[in-house]
Order: structure tokens, then C-alpha cells, then sequence
């Protein structure tokens, strides 16, 4: 135990620790200027100088660390005069633009000039002068203002390690920039920004739209882009809002934020909004009001019931929508409609993945949390870059990394280039028997288990095949790890036998008891399975297909659920194709785009009797619907999200939505038109019918979800799982002998079709680019920036190329999100029988040069 | 991008060191040597070489003064104007670089043969004045015998 005396306060200390953290902790403010709390001690700027008995000078705070007996003063005549010095020296270049600076009412120098002084200085002399830069379309760097504290180059390298800035130039000229000295070229995080304590570093999205103390509400609410879930503050004025920020010591997050939370929030204030529901008259689509849209669709929906059956019509929820829109909309397929017909596009990847693992290794297997990984002394990612992904969780893999773990990467993750120990790269698409050698060869070396035998028997019954690839130093890395994550991405889940890598990775996470944790891209992939939003699964993961669990429900909910598992994502489109659907209620998601071979798909949706659309913009698919609801978008309504690791999150309103209407409520006044009646009033009543219907949810209130720290399962009672079918079937592995194929890309600054009405993200990245390795993109003759036709069997168009040397050879990468552009328009599907996922792997591709397309480019 | 012959002396400077980063300056000495000066691209190449992210490259080079950011001639010329040296009559030779060669401070000649540098103390104060000529040390210079030893240098 450190005893130390602080200003006259005793303060007793657990650990060591520095005096400035001591003086947090008992409540003293020291001010600082290059210290922050998120990022490692610097030492720079003294400002948080103290005086401490017995030492003849004054000591820095923040590097000088607590001894048993010493006796601080924080405050005293001497110290404020050598602040006020400190703060003399560093106005001397700092120009006094305050008015015109942005900073200004949150500057920390600002503050600290305010209470120290000096009020007049003595220098004379000319100050430095360095034009600000506007190179940059998101970041103004204002150098002339700059203290170097040396936060941001401290936050970039240590924190964010995306190393993309440092300081330039020695003594007075010393001064931030990134390397091309304009554009920042970076992962646009953000980070940098968040800890500058002066305006050095500004957003050009508000730049000179507000002051800080102009601001009429902070609502703190959930980002709305990934399955991270990371908290944010959103600032609003005059109904819209001025800005997203993170704050450290809220949330998982702590202060980070990606791209895409930071600066993709613009969507909710674009024009081209939704503004009233929409009718389909004589072929065009025209406005009409609730009433009349609510009562056509009621009218459409029961007729069609009435004369194909409930199974004749099926439902496409969103794991962009809250648990309560979701839960509200199966029950509203199950009752009002009689259909289990429900999925979503997370059977794309996350909810295909989950319920396999789940059914193998029980329910919860991929909640781990992801301060887990941080702490994992072994990591394997694959099928999946975690940091274009979920780059909060990239964050946690980076930082484990810098701290020594042995980082695994299996395929490409070009975010984790620079932190991996070890790259191995099977040849095209033959992950699943990498993973399956590699899965015998770790089960070898190990002690059998014996504690699931579906899992034990389908080890025992691997082939023992390779995929020509030597997984020694893998295996020697994954054996060695005392504390190992798996982090799996849904590029492994999208191939028809994407079950067999799934079994090798449960495989895996049972040998080598490892933690498993998904990518999701979307911010409620886990709460839209929790709700039910599959065919075969009611709310709290209960199977449809057990009496009993059915019976609980029907009691619940008054009525009769169907008996049989509906028809999950693509067979519901197949089912359109062929006739056997009628009807298709689409919440919030964009299946005319968003689903492989999307031009069949579009075709199968436009021949529906009927399309009904709830979504924030006029999507490919709401443009095509028979009914068009506007509904409400993050931020302008309560709900909760569930994030990867199962935490449950309070989203709050943050600016008004006059025109548009929640989609639960939508949703609710369908339903009682269709003559099933639902009584809720708000999301919370929504809530609070969860969690006394769903076992997972259990007990659970906004009050406790507002305080923070709710983990499914909340006072839950988790199900185990059963797998009824064994996988691994030792196929013959298929031969890709194509020179190049198509496989989808995930970017980091842009996120399914919504990240599109971005203006930031879209300036950071406007167009789709077509990445390609450079020892291919030589074979062909091609260059960064040319203009390529990509074509395949399904389509083609034009994209501009982009070497990037992390990638190997073989395949092009190419992602889902731009206009016409998209690449799963390009590519065809075949279902994995197991989990029911479109195999979207094996897509050969040409792609060639334009005739006029002119030699190079340049982004910046 | 450096050719085998450079990268196998830049794997061998990194093999010295525990850390690339120890290895930075070494390795830029290498580039500007390759280079002539630290472009960019020269401080691109180094940073894949070395696996170092390209800001830390550019902000360690652009922290010396021995690096060069622009292009320089074949020849770089660093001659002292300290004390000593402008007692002894460096102003001199400078007048003599501009009258003969056309050559100022910080500048270089048309035909790109020659650079000249002023730079501080070269510690040879007992045989001023005295100037570098890339590596190469010359010392009691006169306006005769810097004309010589310009000729040697092509």
C-alpha cells in the first residue's frame, strides 16, 4: 500500500502508479496539455508540473510516479507562475484567431490561458506562419495553432496504428502531417481529431457551422453502422445534427471511433429522405398518405392469405433495425400474416454461422467480449480483415498484437498487415481443407475431449487432406497460445460447402478451447436472431418446429403459429421466382441489391403480387415496390441494439422525425388492420414484452439497459443446441482452375447500401474500386487507376482498378455498395444445403482495359 | 525501388539492430545515396524496405539537416563560413563559385554537376578555409587550388 498526501489529502494507492493518475483518482485536477488519459505517457509539455517535499525542482505529474510518503501540492504561487511561463512561450507562435477558430469554447489552451495567464505577452517577434491545409477532404490541418503535444502522432501510431502522420521538421517548424504532406490517405478514423487539444485539427464536416456552447442537446446513443455497437454522443441543434463524437470513458468504445461512426451519420439529414409512404398507381409510384398506404397494404396482404395461404407470403427483416422492430415484425409475419416465411440478410454470413456454431458447441459459443481479445496472447483471424469490418474490434486485435500476441492471419486482411505474425494463403477457396488439416493436426497433438461427441465424431471423421499448404507454423503458433480468440468473417459462411469451414473452426475453438467471435458488418445481426427473425426460430432461440416452445408462444401471443420451419433468404427469392411466394414485406433492407445474382433477384421481386417497403430512402428495391413506408432511422428512434459480443445497448432519439413513423409501429398498424391486434405505444412496451416472452431477455428494462453492461444471457437461462447432421463430408475438393475470380470485398469507409447517402464517406471513397494484386494486375498489363471493364457470367461494368500489394494472385476484390456497381450483381449462388447460405465462391472474371481510359490517376 | 545489390546492404544494416526502426537513418544514408536526395518515392521505398509506416520515415528525415528534400547535383559542395573559414577568406570562394561556375548557396549549377551547401563548423579551423566535397575532405583552400579540385569532380 502507497500512502501519498496530495494538496493535504491523504490518498492511499493499490499499485503503482504516476502522481497525476493519484491526484485523478482523489479528485484533483492537474492540468495538462500532451497528457490524455487514452494514450501513453509523454512528458512534453510540462504543464503539470507540481511541487513535491524534498525535491529541490518542480516534478512532472504525469511521469513521476507515486513513492510511499510523498508529500504534492498541486497548486501554489510558484507553479502557476512556471504555467503561466509555459503558456507564454507556447502564444508566442500560437495565433490568437480564437474568434475565428472552432476550437474556441472547447480549447484546452483556451482554458488554461483563462486560468493561468498570461493576459499580455512580451514577445514581439513575427509568429510562424504555416497556411493551413484544405488538401484533405475531411481533415483541415491549421499547423499555424499547433502546439505539438504530439497527441494526435501518439493516438495514430499507438492507439489506432494506422501510423499515418507524424511530426515533420525540427524545433519551432516542428508541425504534424501526414506523409503526402496534403491528403491524409488514411483509415480516416477520426482519432486524431478527438484528442487535439487545440484547432490544429478540424472536421471539415461542421467546420464554422456552430460553436461547441451552441449546441441544444447531447444524446448519447449507439452508433448505427456495425456489430461493435460503439457508444456515441450525438450534438444536436435546431433538430438536426452537428456532429457525432465519441467520448472517452463511454462504452466499449472509450473514446475510438471508425469512419464510418464518425463520419457517416450525414445520411440522416440527406434530401433524399423518405418524406411520405408511396403508392404504386397505373406503374409509377405516388404519393399517398398513411392511412391510405396502411389500408392497402392490410387489404393486399389478407387477400392474398386468404387465397394462397400464409406460406405464400414471406418477410425480409434488417439487421439494421432494433430488437423491437424486429421482434414486432416476425410476430407480425407469424400472426398476422401465418408464415415462418422470415429471415434476413444476415444469413449471408453472422446468423448462418451462428446457428451452426450454436448448434455444435451451445448456444452463446461467439459471446465473448471483445476486451477477450485484447487480452489474448494468440489470435487467428480468417476470412475476414477485422479491422475494415469491425475496426473497433480491429482496434482490440492490433493492440493485442502490440502487446505481444502472435497474430494468425489465414487469406488477406490488409488492416492487420502490418501486426500479423504469421500470413498463410491457401490457394483459391480452398480455406475449408486448410482448416480441416489444420483442425486434425491440432486435435492430434492434443488430449481428446470427449465432451461433444457430434464435434469428437466429426474430428475423427476429417480426411486428413491438405490443401497443399504447408500449416506447421500455424499449428506451432495456435499450440503454443495459452489464451487464443478466433475471429471468423462471413467470407468463409458464403460458399456452398461453407458449413465444412465451419466445422474446422468449431473444431478449432473445441480444441484449443479458444474464444470464437463473428464479424458483423450490420449493427444488430445478434438481436435480430435473439428476436427470431428466422424461419426456424422464435424469440430467445427457441426452434419453431418443438410444441412446447410453439404452444408458450401462442398463449403469449393469442393466436396460432405455423408448425413448419418457413423458407430462409434465398429460397424466399426463389420461391418469388417460381410463384409460390405472393407477397414479400421488406423491412429495411435492400434485397434488389444486397443478394447475389441481384438482377435475377430484382426480376423475382418485381413479379410478386405484392412488394411492401419500409426503408429511410428509395432504394433499388423500395423503387420497384407496390407500397413504400417512410420509417424512422437511427437516431431518431429508441430501441436497442445487440452488439457482437451480446450486449444489449440503448439507442435514444436524438432529433425529431416528423414525417416518417417507427417501423414497429408501422408494422403495428398493419397488423391491426389485418385484424391481429397489438397494443404497444412506445419501443419500451415492445421491450417489455420481450423480456417477458424471450428467455434471453429476460427481466430486462431500458433502466438497466440505460446503466450499462448488459450481457445476454441477462438473468437468462441459455438453450443448449443439438446438431442432428454431421458436416465434413469429405467431398472432393473442387479445381479452380479459372485465372482469376470475383470474391467480395468489405471496405472500411463504406458499409451495405447506406453508407452511399454518406457525403463524408463518400468523399473519402467515391467510387468502387476493383482491387487487384500487383503481380496480376502486371500478367495483364494493367495499372493503379486504369479504367477496367469487369465482366463475368452474370454481367459487367466499368470500375477503376487499384493495386494493392498485400493482395496475391488469383482473385480481384470488388465491394457491394455503389450504384449499379455492386459486385454481387456480378456473381451467381449456390446454397450450402446446412446452413442455407449462398456460396457465392468460384465466380470467374475477365476483366480487361478501357480504350480511352487515360494512364494513371490520382486520388488525392 | 532499390535494386538487389541496395536491398540486401539494407537487410544487412536491418540485421544489426533489434528493431527496423534503429535501422531508419542508416538506411536513409543508403537512399540519398541511391537517390542523390530523400524524394518521396526515395522515402517510400525505405519504409517498405524496412517495414516502417512512411509517416516516421518522413518525419525522422525531415528532423536532420544532413538529409537532402530537394534534388541536388552530381557533386555536393559544403563549405564553412564560420569564423575561421571567413577569416581566411571563404567569402572569397564564394565569390569565385559565382563568377565561375555560376553557383550561389543552396542552389545548383545548370549542367547539374555541382551543389553548393553552407554549413557550420567542419571542425578544421587550423587548416581554414575548408569545404566537403560529398564525402571528401579539402582543406587550406585558396581560389587556385579549389578550381583544381572542382576539375576532379565530373
Amino acid at each position: 500500500m502507497i500512502t501519498i498526501t496530495i494538496n493535504g489529502k491523504n490518498i492511499k494507492l493499490d499499485e503503482p502508479m504516476s502522481v497525476l493518475k493519484a491526484a485523478g483518482k482523489a479528485g484533483i485536477k492537474i492540468p495538462t496539455l500532451c497528457h490524455h488519459d487514452a494514450l501513453e505517457t509523454y512528458g512534453g509539455c510540462r504543464l503539470c508540473v507540481v511541487e513535491v517535499e524534498r525535491m529541490p525542482k518542480l516534478q512532472n505529474a504525469c511521469t513521476l510516479i507515486a513513492a510511499d510518503g510523498m508529500v504534492i501540492t498541486t497548486e501554489s504561487e510558484v507553479i502557476s507562475k512556471v504555467r503561466r511561463g509555459i503558456l507564454e512561450l507556447l502564444l508566442i507562435n500560437h495565433p490568437l484567431d480564437c474568434p475565428y477558430c472552432d476550437k474556441a469554447g472547447e480549447c484546452e489552451l483556451q482554458d488554461l490561458v483563462d486560468k493561468y495567464g498570461p493576459t499580455v505577452g512580451r514577445y514581439t517577434e513575427i509568429k510562424r506562419k504555416v497556411p493551413a491545409s484544405h488538401k484533405d477532404e475531411i481533415f483541415v490541418r491549421n499547423m499555424d495553432r499547433c502546439v505539438v503535444c504530439t497527441r494526435c502522432v501518439r493516438m495514430c501510431n499507438k492507439v489506432q496504428g494506422a501510423s499515418a502522420i507524424d511530426i515533420i521538421g525540427r524545433g519551432n517548424k516542428s508541425r504534424m502531417e501526414p506523409f503526402s504532406s496534403a491528403s491524409f490517405n488514411c483509415e480516416y478514423c477520426g482519432n486524431c481529431l478527438s484528442v487535439c487539444p487545440v484547432g490544429a485539427i478540424l472536421s471539415r464536416l461542421y467546420l464554422h457551422s456552430f460553436r461547441p456552447w451552441q449546441i441544444d442537446r447531447e444524446v448519447e446513443t449507439v452508433c448505427s453502422y456495425c456489430g461493435v455497437g460503439c457508444s456515441v454522443v450525438v450534438q444536436v441543434r435546431d433538430d438536426s445534427i452537428k456532429r457525432v463524437i465519441p467520448r472517452f470513458g463511454l462504452g466499449l468504445n472509450n473514446g475510438l471511433l471508425c469512419s464510418r461512426g464518425r463520419f457517416g451519420y450525414e445520411y440522416i439529414n440527406s434530401e433524399e429522405r423518405l418524406k411520405e409512404p408511396l403508392i404504386r398507381k397505373n406503374g409509377k409510384l405516388e404519393k399517398s398518405t398513411w392511412s391510405e398506404a396502411i389500408d392497402f397494404t392490410a387489404k393486399k396482404l389478407t387477400e392474398i392469405k386468404n387465397s394462397h395461404g400464409g406460406d405464400a407470403v414471406a418477410g425480409i427483416a434488417s439487421p439494421r433495425c432494433t430488437n423491437e422492430d424486429n421482434y414486432v415484425f416476425q410476430k407480425f409475419m407469424r400472426m398476422a400474416c401465418g408464415t415462418n416465411n422470415i429471415d434476413s440478410v444476415s444469413r449471408m454470413g453472422f446468423a448462418s454461422a451462428q446457428k451452426y456454431l450454436e448448434d455444435l458447441l451451445g448456444q452463446g459459443v461467439t459471446s465473448n467480449m471483445i476486451s477477450g481479445v485484447k487480452n489474448a496472447d494468440t489470435i487467428l483471424v480468417v476470412g475476414g480483415d477485422p479491422t475494415a469490418v469491425n475496426p473497433i474490434l480491429g482496434l482490440a486485435v492490433r493492440e493485442a498484437a502490440r502487446n505481444g500476441a502472435a497474430v494468425a492471419v489465414i487469406g488477406e486482411a490488409k488492416g492487420l498487415e502490418k501486426f500479423k505474425t504469421l500470413k498463410v494463403v491457401p490457394p483459391v477457396f480452398r480455406e475449408a481443407e486448410l482448416l480441416e488439416s489444420l483442425l486434425s493436426e491440432v486435435a492430434e497433438a492434443k488430449d481428446p475431449r470427449n465432451e461433444r461427441p457430434a464435434v469428437d465424431q466429426g474430428i475423427s471423421q476429417l480426411s486428413g487432406g491438405s490443401a497443399g499448404v504447408d500449416t506447421g507454423e500455424l499449428k506451432k503458433i495456435l499450440l503454443d497460445g495459452k489464451s487464443i480468440s478466433i475471429i471468423l468473417g462471413s467470407d468463409l459462411v458464403q460458399r456452398a460447402n461453407g458449413h465444412r469451414a465451419l466445422f474446422a473452426i468449431a473444431g478449432l475453438t473445441y480444441m484449443l478451447e479458444a474464444r470464437l467471435t463473428l464479424l458483423s458488418d450490420r449493427p444488430n445481426e445478434q438481436g435480430l436472431i435473439d428476436m427470431g427473425c428466422l424461419p426456424d426460430t422464435l424469440p430467445g432461440g427457441r426452434p419453431v418446429t418443438v410444441h412446447d416452445f410453439r404452444d408458450k408462444f401462442e398463449n403469449e401471443w393469442n393466436g396460432t403459429i405455423p408448425e413448419n420451419e418457413g423458407l430462409s433468404l434465398l429460397e424466399i427469392i426463389e420461391g418469388a421466382e417460381n410463384g409460390n411466394i405472393k407477397a414479400l414485406y421488406v423491412m429495411g433492407e435492400n434485397p434488389a441489391f444486397n443478394l447475389p445474382d441481384s438482377s435475377s433477384a430484382r426480376k423475382a421481386l418485381e413479379s410478386l403480387d405484392l412488394l411492401v417497403v419500409q426503408d429511410i430512402f428509395l432504394t433499388e428495391t423500395a423503387e420497384i415496390a407496390d407500397v413504400v413506408f417512410p420509417s424512422s432511422g437511427w437516431a431518431e428512434k429508441q430501441g436497442t441494439y445487440t452488439n457482437l459480443e451480446r450486449r444489449i445497448q440503448l439507442l435514444n432519439k436524438a432529433v425529431g422525425a416528423s414525417s416518417s413513423m417507427e417501423d414497429w409501429k408501422i408494422l403495428k398498424e398493419v397488423s391491426i388492420k389485418m385484424g391481429y391486434q397489438m397494443t404497444y405505444s412506445s419501443a419500451e412496451d415492445v421491450m417489455d414484452e420481450i423480456a417477458t416472452v424471450s428467455p434471453l431477455y429476460s427481466d430486462l428494462t431500458y433502466r438497466e439497459i440505460s446503466a450499462g453492461h448488459c450481457l445476454w444471457p441477462y438473468h437468462g437461462k441459455p438453450l443448449r443446441g443439438e446438431i442432428n447432421e454431421l458436416p465434413a463430408s469429405a467431398e472432393a475438393p473442387e479445381d479452380y482452375k479459372e485465372d482469376l475470380y470475383l470474391v467480395i470485398d468489405k471496405p472500411l469507409f463504406h458499409s451495405g447500401s447506406l453508407s452511399r447517402k454518406s457525403p463524408a464517406l463518400r468523399k473519402i471513397c467515391p467510387e468502387p474500386l476493383l482491387r487487384i494484386g500487383p503481380g496480376h494486375a502486371q500478367k495483364l498489363g494493367l495499372k493503379d487507376g486504369d479504367l477496367v471493364d469487369v465482366s463475368t457470367s452474370k454481367g459487367g461494368f466499368d470500375v477503376t482498378l487499384s493495386v494493392d500489394d498485400c493482395l496475391g494472385d488469383g482473385k480481384v476484390y470488388l465491394s457491394n455498395n455503389f450504384e449499379d456497381r455492386g459486385v454481387l450483381s456480378l456473381m451467381g449462388y449456390r446454397l450450402d444445403p446446412v446452413t442455407k447460405a449462398p456460396g457465392i465462391e468460384g465466380c470467374a472474371v475477365k476483366i480487361q482495359k478501357k480504350a480511352d481510359s487515360s494512364a494513371g490517376s490520382d486520388k488525392s | 525501388m532499390f535494386n538487389e545489390t541496395v536491398l540486401k546492404e539494407i537487410d544487412g544494416i536491418r540485421a544489426k539492430y533489434p528493431d527496423a526502426r534503429s535501422a531508419l537513418l542508416p538506411s536513409l544514408y543508403v537512399a540519398q545515396r541511391e537517390f542523390g536526395w530523400l524524394s518521396p518515392e526515395a522515402m517510400t521505398c525505405v519504409a517498405k524496405t524496412l517495414n516502417l509506416p512512411e509517416a516516421m520515415v518522413r518525419g525522422t528525415a525531415s528532423f536532420y539537416a544532413m538529409f537532402r528534400h530537394n534534388p541536388v547535383g552530381r557533386n555536393v559542395i559544403q563549405l564553412c563560413t564560420n569564423v575561421s573559414c571567413m577569416i581566411l577568406g571563404s567569402d572569397r570562394l564564394l565569390d569565385l563559385l559565382k563568377s565561375r561556375f555560376d553557383l550561389e548557396p543552396g542552389e545548383t549549377t545548370k549542367d547539374g554537376r555541382f551543389s553548393l551547401v553552407i554549413m557550420e563548423c567542419i571542425g578544421a579551423c587550423g587548416t581554414a578555409p575548408a569545404m566537403l566535397v560529398n564525402t571528401d575532405f579539402h582543406d587550406n583552400l585558396t581560389e587556385q587550388n579549389l578550381e583544381e579540385i572542382m576539375g576532379k569532380y565530373k
